[in-house]
């Protein structure tokens, strides 16, 4: 049904149009919500749509596809520097494609009391959407860096506006360190550019040049592209602008800067560094592996002495970025397949975590653990679903983390034998840190340290997409091979590059 | 029949959703435990069906209908059933315990008021998944069920989460017995590498135990035995037990006594075609098993709280299991018999019925008195008959006086670990502490029970019977308590009936008559030295806690009470951990936190303070003056000019 429409173009398209009809909407701003919300959902159900048509197996896709990606268009764009307009999708594309969609449209209905400029507010949420689809989508380098920079300024005004008490200092910590990063980005971009002298940015044609670099080459570039990408990530010890960034943001910010933004990172790892670059990645798989773990139990380890419940949640998900970069440092079929989906699960499970902290501020003023205390008797809609997403975030079976968890450590086992405890030993931290928040603010008597009168339970725009996310993490915690069927085949044939994994 | 097994656990989930989304006004009688009554009932019909199929000689280990859960590569996960006979003593232990769990909290949590529609979901949802635990035939499944009955545990020992004590327990038991998990979780990956599945029917056949090397091999079985250690709350990390007394009696009793703490020994028991391959963690078992055993049981003797006497009881009754157990792999490794394995499993299911009918007991004691506190019972026999009189035979059965099920079944463990002294010298030692403990048994019961029910009221209390939906199921259990263990004679036997599970691990056919095993019990002298341990515990009990005029200060007034103030502080366990374990990682994570925000976060914002300053410099250099400016040029010209003609061709040679 989709062959000759460029689906791609028009999921990106339909964002940006929905952008410029919110801003311009003058002085009938109280219907920004709503445009914003239709053209959201329209792009949510073009993805859906896309995600039905995409074949598993690329080579029997009824849409166009080119050395497994599907709904390839190609466009020439600057000629003289080779710079064409490219998008295609793949398995490890599409899952972060639809959760992008899908993440933006939610936060834009979480968001409906905003009365803050919400022109603004919410015209910045769809360009920010439009920026992050086309990271997951171009196969241009010269593209991707275009829409890796777009996403950056909208999430710089959303918290230099929209934000906490020192919104400035991380608003502008937020852009200069991940500009600092963008720019090492360009630098390699450039450098491979120059290095495969091909007169292309595509993509596809630098990585068939590139993997062929000398080694030392190779390694130079990964680094410099593994720090680029990597503070994105974020990765220790690249990580201290996002806890300041996710306090000072709005919750919706939050969201996407979490559940989207992060994601890029692990994106470009995948997608650009490794498989352009395979020499580079297989040297430098040790220090991916050491930066991982540190991670994962460093972490987790800030996390426990946090009080301020969405700083928690910041720092954790320092931690579980981690399994991504630990499941590609293997450089096994399981262990990339595992750092694919962990980032979809993050995204998925993050969301409701920064959500049900933007419930907390919002209905008690205040996010601060001690604060708080027995909001169960008052919330219990609000406690039941930060229960869910907590244990989701832990890594419960049944919803949606564990599967990933595990088989990154089976990957670890397999690889590095019993070097796994280190990792395997900070799930336990993780149950620790959150189910003592969960003990503190939820549970036990209610709290007198705040004016808990009027303290009501969720509103209806809160609890229905934070409900719709609960629902996610069960079904794909249950039936994940949903998302593993699709990422396989792409990273099988992204693992050939390493000797057939 | 035996295929359509996984529907058992549909019926409780089925329960579970509708009371979770249906509207209040459509829950019926008591908030939604028709619903949950009836999913039981709905599962335990199934259950005994498949219980009455494996009776016929019929088991599923092969060949079941199978689920793809997730395939990577050549990393495939698949999941089924295994039905054998170890399958249907944890279907009857669950069925039978959790239905009348379920209809006694009819009575039980009757003024919960609304908060009962969240207990009977939670309930039903827990009985759904210690089936699934019971019924997988595959690790990992086994694990994901695993964790689902410990979040269940999480939620119901927290259910008057208003109550500090409460959601701190909750939170205890969850992160303890994680820890537990992760032993678990590590252990099965170990085994997944080297045999690239988790299907038992897989890892417990020739190949499997030929790719695995031994040391791995007991790795992984001592890593998974850790599952058990968390799990079925043995020593080290038994101390979340009491603590989970904080939840409703009926979950103590079903979840905490007779089910998912049964879970561990199951783990352990399934486990057995590898346990043998690696004798050090039989031993390991073994020796986990008996420490815990006498350790719970002295921790029992001073605890004044009625739920958490049973509590440490049903550690020190875990541990005998698990005793049992290792002494049973090493009878199979050195005899071929299953005498052990049958022995624990035995027990298993004995324990179940009159460990269930003693909380149950306990909770209409509370629901009655309004307190745990057994310093302010005492006299309820007289107002509580039925409830006293069930409680004498419940407490009789586990002091082990014939012909009670404990008897039987406890008599079977200390014998085989005396056996098993045979091969291992440390067993001899284990054997006295499974004596020592028998006796202190005995004691600490009769201890309760005369607290309880006997003598003059020690507080104004005005005792009631409960009603019948809470007696009836204790008459129920009272009677399993009686019967339950002359399973051991009917038909074939209990023993010939387990060894079916593990028989690819036992050599030949020795079938024993049921006489013989009658004749073996009655004939060794060792039945007797426990047998007047135990009367003696009772005794003493009596003559302490019954006849007056004792003088009971001389316990705090020995060793200057250190004994006593020791073993009401449950050995200083819990305080080791609340105050040192806990204060430690909580240290290092203060650390850690001052660490990212002075060190790694001080050092970003000094590049920046950098970066700013030299910005000051240059902004300074922008003078405005074109004179100045022409001099730069002129320098900078130069500098370009000795680059471009010395430096680069230098540099290039």
């Amino acid at each position: 049904m989709l062959e000759n429409v460029p689906i791609l173009s028009l999921v990106i398209l339909v964002p940006l149009i929905g952008a410029f009809l919110t801003l311009g909407l003058g002085r009938h701003e109280k219907y920004a919500k709503v445009v914003a919300l239709a053209f959201s959902t329209v792009a949510f159900v073009l993805s859906l749509m896309v995600t039905y048509a995409f074949a598993t197996d690329p080579a029997g896709s009824s849409a166009s596809h080119h050395n497994g990606y599907q709904f390839y268009e190609e466009y020439a764009w600057v000629e003289t520097l080779g710079i064409s307009y490219i998008v295609g999708i793949d398995g490890i594309s599409l899952p972060l494609f639809v959760l992008t969609t899908l993440l933006c449209m939610l936060a834009i209905l979480f968001s409906w009391d905003t009365d803050k400029r919400p022109k603004e507010y919410f015209g910045l949420m769809l360009i920010l959407e439009v920026g992050v689809l086309g990271v997951f989508v171009s196969l241009d380098y010269f593209m991707f860096y275009v829409f890796w920079e777009v996403v950056l300024i909208p999430m710089y005004f959303m918290i230099g506006i929209w934000g906490g008490p020192r919104k400035d200092y991380a608003a502008i910590k937020f852009f200069i360190y991940t500009h600092v990063a963008s720019l090492a980005l360009l630098i390699a971009i450039m450098a491979m550019y120059f290095e495969a002298g091909l007169q292309t940015f595509s993509m596809e044609a630098i990585a068939a040049e590139s993997v062929g670099f000398a080694k030392g080459v190779q390694v130079a570039i990964f680094a410099v592209m593994f720090f680029g990408f990597g503070v994105k990530l974020p990765m220790v010890p690249f990580h201290t602008w996002l806890p300041d960034a996710h306090v000072e943001a709005p919750t919706a910010g939050s969201v996407l800067l979490a559940g989207l933004l992060l994601k890029m990172g692990g994106y470009g790892i995948i997608r650009v560094a490794m498989p352009s670059l395979p020499a580079g990645a297989s040297e430098m798989a040790i220090v991916m592996a050491i930066i991982g773990v540190v991670s994962i139990v460093y972490g987790g380890m800030v996390c426990l002495a946090q009080t301020d419940l969405k700083k928690m949640v910041a720092y954790s998900s320092v931690s579980h970025m981690g399994f991504v970069l630990l499941g590609y440092a293997t450089l096994t079929q399981v262990g990339v397949v595992a750092g694919v989906f962990q980032m979809f699960a993050h995204g998925l499970v993050t969301a409701i975590l920064f959500m049900m902290c933007g419930v907390v501020q919002h209905k008690c003023g205040t996010r601060l653990i001690p604060q708080l205390g027995g909001l169960a008797k008052k919330m219990p809609i609000a406690a039941a679903l930060m229960t869910a997403g907590f244990l989701a975030s832990l890594g419960l079976p049944g919803l949606v983390s564990f599967a990933a968890e595990f088989m990154v450590f089976y990957a670890t086992f397999v690889k590095w034998s019993l070097w796994v405890f280190v990792p395997i030993a900070a799930v336990a931290v993780t149950a620790a840190y959150y189910l003592w928040a969960l003990q503190r603010s939820m549970f036990g008597p209610l709290t007198d340290r705040i004016d808990t009168s009027h303290l009501k339970d969720m509103d209806w725009f809160e609890y229905v997409p934070v409900g719709v996310l609960v629902a996610l993490t069960a079904v794909f915690g249950v039936f994940p091979a949903l998302i593993f069927s699709r990422i396989d085949p792409a990273v099988e044939i992204l693992l050939r590059l390493f000797g057939g994994g | 029949m035996l295929e359509y097994a996984w529907l058992i656990p549909v019926f409780p989930f089925a329960a579970f959703i509708l009371i979770s989304l249906l509207p209040r006004r459509t829950l019926w009688w008591e908030d939604g435990a028709v619903y949950a009554i009836g999913g039981a009932i709905g599962a335990m019909a199934l259950s005994f069906l498949v219980i009455w199929d494996v009776l016929m000689g019929n088991t599923l280990t092969a060949g079941a209908p199978r689920f793809e859960w997730l395939v990577v590569g050549d990393f495939s996960l698949t999941f089924g059933i295994w039905i054998d006979q170890l399958t249907a003593i944890m279907l009857l232990v669950v069925s039978v315990v959790g239905t009348l769990v379920v209809i006694y909290s009819g009575g039980y949590m009757h003024g919960e008021g609304e908060t009962r529609r969240r207990y009977y979901a939670e309930i039903a949802l827990f009985i759904s998944v210690m089936y699934g635990l019971v019924i997988a035939d595959n690790y990992l499944l086994m694990f994901i069920f695993w964790e689902l009955v410990g979040l269940c545990s999480y939620l119901l020992i927290g259910f008057w989460y208003e109550r500090p004590s409460a959601a701190i327990a909750a939170k205890r038991a969850f992160i303890v017995t994680r820890v537990g998990d992760i032993m678990f979780m590590a252990g099965i990956i170990i085994l997944f590498k080297y045999v690239g599945s988790l299907d038992f029917a897989e890892l417990f056949s020739e190949r499997a135990s030929q790719a695995v090397p031994a040391d791995m091999m007991v790795l992984a079985t001592a890593l998974i035995f850790g599952g058990a250690i968390g799990k079925s709350a043995q020593f080290p990390l038994h101390e979340w037990l009491p603590d989970a007394m904080e939840g409703p009696t009926t979950v103590s009793a079903l979840i905490h006594a007779a089910t998912m703490v049964k879970a561990g020994v199951y783990l352990t028991a399934r486990s057995y075609p590898l346990l043998v391959q690696a004798p050090e963690s039989l031993l390991f078992v073994a020796v986990i098993g008996g420490v815990t055993a006498l350790i719970a049981a002295t921790a029992a003797l001073a605890q004044n709280d009625i739920k958490r006497v049973l509590a440490y009881s049903t550690i020190s009754q875990l541990g005998y299991m698990i005793l049992g157990l290792g002494a049973g792999g090493y009878l199979v490794i050195h005899g071929g018999s299953g005498a052990g394995y049958s022995a624990a499993t035995f027990h298993l299911m004995n324990h179940a019925f009159f460990k269930a009918l003693l909380f149950l007991c306990a909770g209409s004691v509370i629901h009655s008195v309004g307190t745990n506190d057994m310093r302010q019972m005492g006299g309820l026999g007289k107002a509580m008959k039925i409830t006293s009189l069930t409680m004498l035979i419940g407490s009789l059965a586990i002091a082990g006086m014939p012909p009670l099920s404990g008897f039987w079944s406890k008599d079977e463990v200390l014998a085989a670990v005396w056996h098993a002294g045979e091969f291992d010298r440390v067993f001899l030692l284990l054997w006295l502490m499974g004596v020592a403990t028998a006796f202190l048994t005995a004691f600490y019961m009769f201890r309760m029970w005369f607290m309880t029910f006997a003598g003059e009221p020690r507080s104004d209390y005005h005792a009631h019977e409960s009603p019948k939906t809470m007696t009836v199921p204790l008459m129920i259990l009272a009677g399993l308590a009686v019967v339950s263990g002359f399973a051991l004679f009917i038909g074939e036997g209990f023993k010939d009936f387990m060894d079916g599970s593990i028989t690819g691990l036992l050599h030949g056919g020795h079938h024993e008559s049921l006489a013989d095993v009658a004749a073996e019990i009655f004939s060794d002298p060792l039945t007797y030295v426990s047998l007047s341990l135990a009367v003696l515990g009772i005794l003493l009990a009596r003559k302490i806690y019954y006849v007056p005029g004792f003088d009971r200060s001389i316990f705090s007034r020995g060793f200057n009470g250190k004994l006593q103030r020791a073993l009401e502080n449950r050995w200083y366990i819990s305080k080791f951990y609340d105050d040192f374990a806990v204060r430690v990682v909580y240290a290092l994570s203060v650390v850690a936190d001052v660490f990212d925000r002075y060190v790694i976060d001080g050092i970003v914002n000094g590049f920046a303070y950098l970066g700013g300053n030299t910005g000051n410099v240059f902004r300074k250099a922008q003078t405005g003056d074109v004179r100045s400016y022409t001099a730069l040029i002129v320098v900078g010209i130069c500098l370009l000019l000795i680059l471009m003609l010395y430096v680069i061709p230098w540099g290039g040679r």
